[in-house]
């Protein structure tokens, strides 16, 4: 409860000390919102271009993007400052955190309020509101309750994949770059049915980087495609699940690699 | 002399990647993954469909690979070199580069110069390897080619005028982290590395064409694809110089506001 407490504590202050910078602090708003838009922007133009993307109906489709959005949204403002930890580490403040008596990660977690995860929850939320209204599902409160654990699953899923990148940073700074890249990934290719893809990309984008646990499975779950989409059912089902074994796993990486963590004084 | 200095500076980045293997192995590997996900997506998304928005297949494939690679013309980080203006600004290093015996504005012109090289060359290199492999089309003349390179050439320049102008930013808010981030993400959309603006509605191009970022990407790659037919091209090329003029003159004249601005030790 001590923890909670000063958890929002540390919050507060954080939120106050973005609004030191007026202009960075709107701008940041302004940031989470346009890159949401241009996702928003990209996928509209897919859709109206190439309907029935992969078999799917345009309405089933912005349900992905939606999910992926919303998911993205809530990662950032929980978890989202495992992408880009290579700085502290290179900038050596890593270091101090080891030495104060709270946990590295929820120190890093807490080094600053994610003023864009704002902006992005914001057009996310339209997103999602936009996709159920057009939506032809009959939305039961079972299909409710699938679809928070895919937000869940999701936010979890992405952000096993920024700690895994943020646990080799502590061994290799400039792994770092990696997060970028990730982030590239989602993106671009989380927005879309993956069967719209050779069956070995989308195998890599499921089972190598496993980007489609984070809409794309739980969405063609919920619109009834998850029969043809090229992997089993009850694999596809488990995508909430999966987010949240990987980032169990991910955080173990992350205790390990701390573990064995070296500074520059050695 | 001044050749010699010329060299040593605008090879500062380039020497910093080259002396860091996993980041050139990384470059390699997100490159190279990067390119057959979107001649993948494209290839999948035209399966359904014949020409969409006057773009074929092929077409639209070789256009979107082609963006992927300009993509890393300029893509290095000066951050991890601790190079960057944001940086400078905030350690009070920027002092620095008005006490050289190289005035700032050329410091930054040759930084931005040898990054641009060492970018071309891995586009070059990823060129070669999907013309040989058949993912992208060459161009239909030598004519073409060479619109296309002259037009890449002078979308270059404007992409570099834009990046100066966000870095001059920080002159005046010390920070440029959120304006950059928005340049970036402008950058992506409205210059076509997303999707080409053939596909956009046709406010978006409309709007897009008072904006310098088409002239980035869109002008040149529509070129090669041949969207843009070459008796059209010398209309884009002119809109090009115009926003290469128009720009090298505001950042000259931003450059020395940007003097006054600057303290050292406090005054």
């Amino acid at each position: 409860m001590e923890a909670v407490r000063i958890v929002w504590r540390i919050t507060r202050l954080n939120f106050r000390a973005q609004l030191e910078y007026r202009t960075e602090f709107l701008l940041m708003i302004a940031i989470g919102a346009i890159w949401q838009v241009s996702v928003i922007v990209f996928a509209t133009v897919l859709l109206t271009r190439f309907s029935g993307m992969g078999g799917w109906d345009s309405s089933d489709v912005l349900l992905i993007p939606a999910t992926r959005m919303m998911a993205h949204g809530l990662m950032v403002l929980f978890l989202g400052r495992m992408h880009g930890i290579g700085r502290y580490i290179q900038e050596g403040r890593i270091d101090i955190y080891l030495v104060r008596p709270m946990p590295v990660h929820r120190q890093a977690q807490l080094e600053y309020f994610p003023t864009n995860a704002i902006g992005d929850l914001t057009v996310a939320g339209g997103l999602m509101v936009g996709a159920l209204s057009r939506s032809h599902l009959d939305w039961t409160a079972g299909r409710v309750a699938y679809l928070i654990a895919a937000l869940l699953g999701g936010m979890l899923l992405e952000a096993a994949l920024f700690t895994t990148v943020a646990s080799a940073s502590l061994r290799f700074p400039s792994a770092d770059y990696w997060s970028r890249w990730v982030e590239d990934l989602l993106g671009t290719f989380g927005n879309y049915p993956l069967n719209v893809l050779p069956r070995a990309v989308g195998g890599f984008l499921t089972y190598g980087l496993p980007l489609a646990f984070v809409a794309f499975l739980p969405a063609a779950v919920l619109t009834g495609h998850g029969h043809d989409i090229g992997v089993p059912y009850w694999l596809a089902a488990s995508s909430p699940l999966v987010g949240l074994l990987l980032y169990l796993a991910a955080r173990l990486l992350w205790r390990w690699s701390l573990g064995h963590y070296t500074g520059v004084n050695g | 002399m001044a050749a010699l200095y010329a060299w040593r500076a605008a090879r500062v980045t380039p020497l910093g990647e080259l002396l860091a293997p996993p980041r050139i192995t990384a470059a390699l590997l997100r490159l190279t993954v990067q390119v057959v996900l979107v001649a993948s997506l494209w290839r999948g998304l035209y399966s359904q469909t014949g020409t969409t928005a006057g773009l074929t297949r092929d077409q639209a494939v070789t256009y979107a690979v082609m963006a992927v690679l300009a993509s890393r013309l300029r893509e290095l980080d000066q951050r991890s070199g601790r190079d960057a203006v944001l940086q400078h600004m905030h350690f009070g290093t920027i002092i620095y580069w008005y006490l050289r015996p190289l005035p700032p504005q050329r410091y930054y012109a040759l930084r931005a110069f040898g990054e641009q090289m060492y970018g071309l060359a891995w586009a070059l290199a990823g060129y070669v390897v999907c013309l040989a492999t058949g993912v992208v089309e060459p161009p239909k003349s030598p004519a073409v080619a060479g619109v296309f390179a002259l037009s890449m050439l002078l979308g270059q320049l404007v992409l570099y005028y834009v990046m100066l102008l966000i870095d001059q930013l920080c002159f005046w808010t010390l920070r440029n982290g959120a304006a950059m981030l928005i340049l970036i993400f402008a950058q992506n959309l409205l210059s076509g590395v997303y999707a080409p603006l053939w596909f956009f509605p046709d406010w978006f191009i409309t709007m897009s064409r008072f904006l310098p970022f088409q002239a980035t990407l869109s002008v040149p790659l529509s070129i090669y694809v041949g969207r843009v037919p070459l008796s059209d091209a010398g209309a884009q090329l002119a809109l090009q110089a115009v926003w290469v003029a128009s720009l090298a003159l505001f950042t000259r004249f931003l450059w020395r506001r940007a003097a006054r601005r600057v303290v050292a030790q406090g005054g």
